[in-house]
């Protein structure tokens, strides 16, 4: 059908012809085309909530998900509409915070430090995976890490590179010396060639794909990667806790569909070779990146392909350690704003709902019920 | 309705409020909406109330940069001390260090602008290139200039050179152009020689055009130099702004984008000074 903007448009172009005086004639043109272009608005009576994601070989799946169909389906399922938009990862959690969007996908520290520190009550439904390699400390001509202290290092600073780099630095003694090295804060999509055509600049710290493009090169090698740390670099599916709680359910409806979706992307993902080869490589054109490159990333990741394992992840113990590291390291970098005194103004409640920090100042919450549902097939 | 007729003439106190309206209105409702939000969520960092902002840019003007190097006698410094190690005194330097050079970079493509116009040979081997160059967009090119000039200084300097100069060698050359052949033959039978011509006749009357052209390509510059910080530095303004947005430190952003504007105006009204200053006949400022 077309829209009343349409044939206003039409109207615009045609007028635009007889109207004296060149100017006024290519003003009416160019409006005319402007509207021509917009997309048309559909009338919606349904919920309708907006997931936004980034290019991430744990993220991809959500471009599979929506194109696929598999997410019209549980989403028409629970009487929704759900649209995925993908996003820059900086401005994706930009229009999380200013309530733009719904839900997003973060990491746990990046949920803590943005939407949480910034008083956006968040909650995690589903834990996705863990990087296990993805992200890597970089040096060349076969420097180690107790050589960098005073030398430059590219990186996105307050970021999960920093904080692998400085766990690194942490976990072989060197603890005392992260303030002897210099950052430079260098954005990621420029990161890989920028290290590469400056032999300069002795190390850098970065994520896949890049790290892959890096390593690629000659005298280059990693001295640290996060599979040294596994599970403290977690991949989340957040969601706003007051669209959660919303009191007509819908919120409710949303994160329902939402895991029933992903986790029958994930049985997709992990069926055998010949039927799993051409979602993976659905997958892969989120990013434009071939078959060949994304396995090698799903490699150096832990995906939790099936409800149960996210379930235990999320409450294993382990977790509470691996969050009082995070809001400890964002705390000392500032991250949690100036004005936050103690890192436990910004509470972090686990599933057994246990809490960490100041249980009146809860911001970051660790919800299994929906992973739970997945699991009992319920959903 | 005798207001909104050509010959209207507002009065002192008439001019004076209507040019201050959009902004009173625009900081009434920044101040409206952020009250909103801040009662509705006492911890939102999107839009930082007056205190909050007061507050940061007190911080980044006072404090020293880095937490690491706290000094203890701090407050034994005196006020300008202070200022002077402090973030937003680093970050200024920096910023300005690089915008000054790269304006100056600007007047050798003023040079070539007006040697193309003179001189035909000039003109037929540069006009071209500098066409087709002032439409590639320089920022997507950004491994090139990394490969050339390295990732430090050189490189945001050059994305600037690259963005800004075919833009002001063009105008120059449009410019000079434009003053009247006639002008030209009557220099000629007066005796003048080519480079007399060049300089003492074509470019003494195009230079305050150009200089105007130059300030309106201020913003252009610092559009550049601030997605050359963004890229990859360790100190700027924008570099703390890339920073700040890691973590929704608004409070300081927006007083620091405020700061950013305050200066390029000063810079701006500085340049129409010049230009009046040496060219008291020009008039069409």
């Amino acid at each position: 059908m077309i829209g009343f903007s349409q044939h206003f448009a039409r109207w615009l172009l045609r007028n635009s012809r007889k109207t004296e005086g060149p100017a006024a004639r290519a003003f009416l043109c160019l409006c005319g085309l402007a509207l021509l272009l917009q997309p048309t608005a559909v009338g919606q009576q349904k919920p309708s909530f907006t997931v936004g994601w980034s290019v991430y070989v744990g993220w991809d799946p959500y471009y599979y998900m929506a194109k696929s169909g598999i997410l019209r389906k549980w989403a028409d399922k629970y009487g929704i509409n759900i649209r995925v938009q993908r996003f820059d990862y900086a401005p994706s959690l930009d229009a999380f915070v200013a309530k733009n969007i719904d839900a997003c996908a973060m990491t746990n520290m990046e949920a803590l430090d943005m939407p949480a520190a910034a008083g956006i009550d968040t909650t995690a439904i589903l834990v996705g995976d863990y990087s296990n390699g993805n992200d890597a400390v970089i040096t060349r001509q076969g420097l180690g890490l107790a050589q960098i202290p005073g030398k430059q290092v590219l990186l996105v600073e307050k970021t999960v590179s920093q904080y692998l780099f400085e766990r690194a630095m942490a976990i072989n003694g060197l603890g005392d010396q992260i303030r002897r090295v210099k950052y430079i804060n260098t954005s990621d999509s420029d990161i890989a060639s920028a290290f590469l055509t400056d032999a300069s600049k002795p190390a850098v710290v970065t994520w896949k794909p890049m790290v892959s493009q890096i390593l690629k090169a000659k005298d280059v090698k990693m001295v640290f990667n996060s599979s040294q740390i596994p599970g403290e670099i977690l991949d989340l599916l957040v969601v706003r806790t007051e669209v959660l709680n919303r009191p007509d359910g819908s919120g409710q409806k949303f994160a329902k569909a939402i895991a029933g979706a992903w986790y029958e992307m994930m049985s997709q993902m992990t069926a055998p070779a010949a039927a799993s080869d051409k979602v993976l490589s659905g997958i892969a054109e989120a990013s434009q990146d071939s078959l060949a490159s994304y396995k090698e990333q799903l490699a150096t990741t832990h995906m939790f392909y099936t409800p149960q394992s996210g379930v235990q992840m999320a409450s294993a113990p382990d977790l509470k350690k691996i969050m009082d590291l995070v809001r400890q390291f964002c705390f000392t970098h500032g991250l949690l704003g100036d004005k936050t005194k103690s890192p436990d103004d910004v509470g972090i409640q686990f599933p057994d709902g246990s809490t960490l920090g100041k249980a009146d100042r809860v911001r970051f919450r660790f919800n299994i019920d929906y992973m739970k549902l997945a699991a009992q097939g319920g959903l | 309705m005798s207001f909104l007729r050509i010959h209207a003439q507002p009065g002192r106190a008439t001019s004076w409020m209507l040019s201050w309206f959009l902004f009173a209105a625009g900081i009434t409702a920044y101040f409206y909406v952020s009250a909103e939000r801040h009662r509705d969520n006492p911890d939102d960092r999107v839009m930082p109330t007056i205190a909050q902002m007061v507050q940061g840019f007190q911080d980044a003007a006072l404090k020293p940069a880095e937490e690491e190097e706290v000094q203890d006698d701090a407050a034994a410094q005196g006020w300008f001390s202070r200022v002077r190690s402090s973030m937003l005194w680093k970050d200024t330097t920096a910023t300005s260090r690089r915008f000054l050079i790269s304006v100056a970079l600007l007047f050798p493509a003023v040079m070539i602008g007006l040697h193309m116009a003179m001189f035909p040979y000039i003109g037929v081997f540069f006009l071209r290139f500098f066409q087709f160059f002032d439409k590639i967009v320089a920022l997507s090119l950004l491994p090139i200039i990394f490969i050339a000039f390295g990732i430090d200084e050189l490189s945001k300097i050059m994305l600037i050179v690259i963005g800004v100069t075919p833009t002001i060698i063009l105008d120059t050359f449009n410019l000079s152009k434009s003053v009247p052949r006639e002008q030209i033959v009557k220099a000629f039978t007066l005796g003048a020689g080519d480079f007399a011509i060049t300089y003492r006749i074509i470019f003494k009357q195009i230079f305050p055009r150009v200089l105007n052209s130059i300030r309106l390509n201020l913003k252009a510059v610092m559009l550049f130099l601030f997605a050359g910080e963004m890229i990859a530095s360790t100190d700027g303004l924008a570099y703390r702004i890339a920073l700040l947005r890691r973590h929704m430190g608004m409070d300081t952003i927006i007083p620091y984008v405020l700061w950013v504007a305050l200066l390029l105006f000063l810079v701006d009204l500085g340049m129409n000074l010049l230009n009046r200053k040496l060219h008291p006949w020009f008039q069409e400022i």
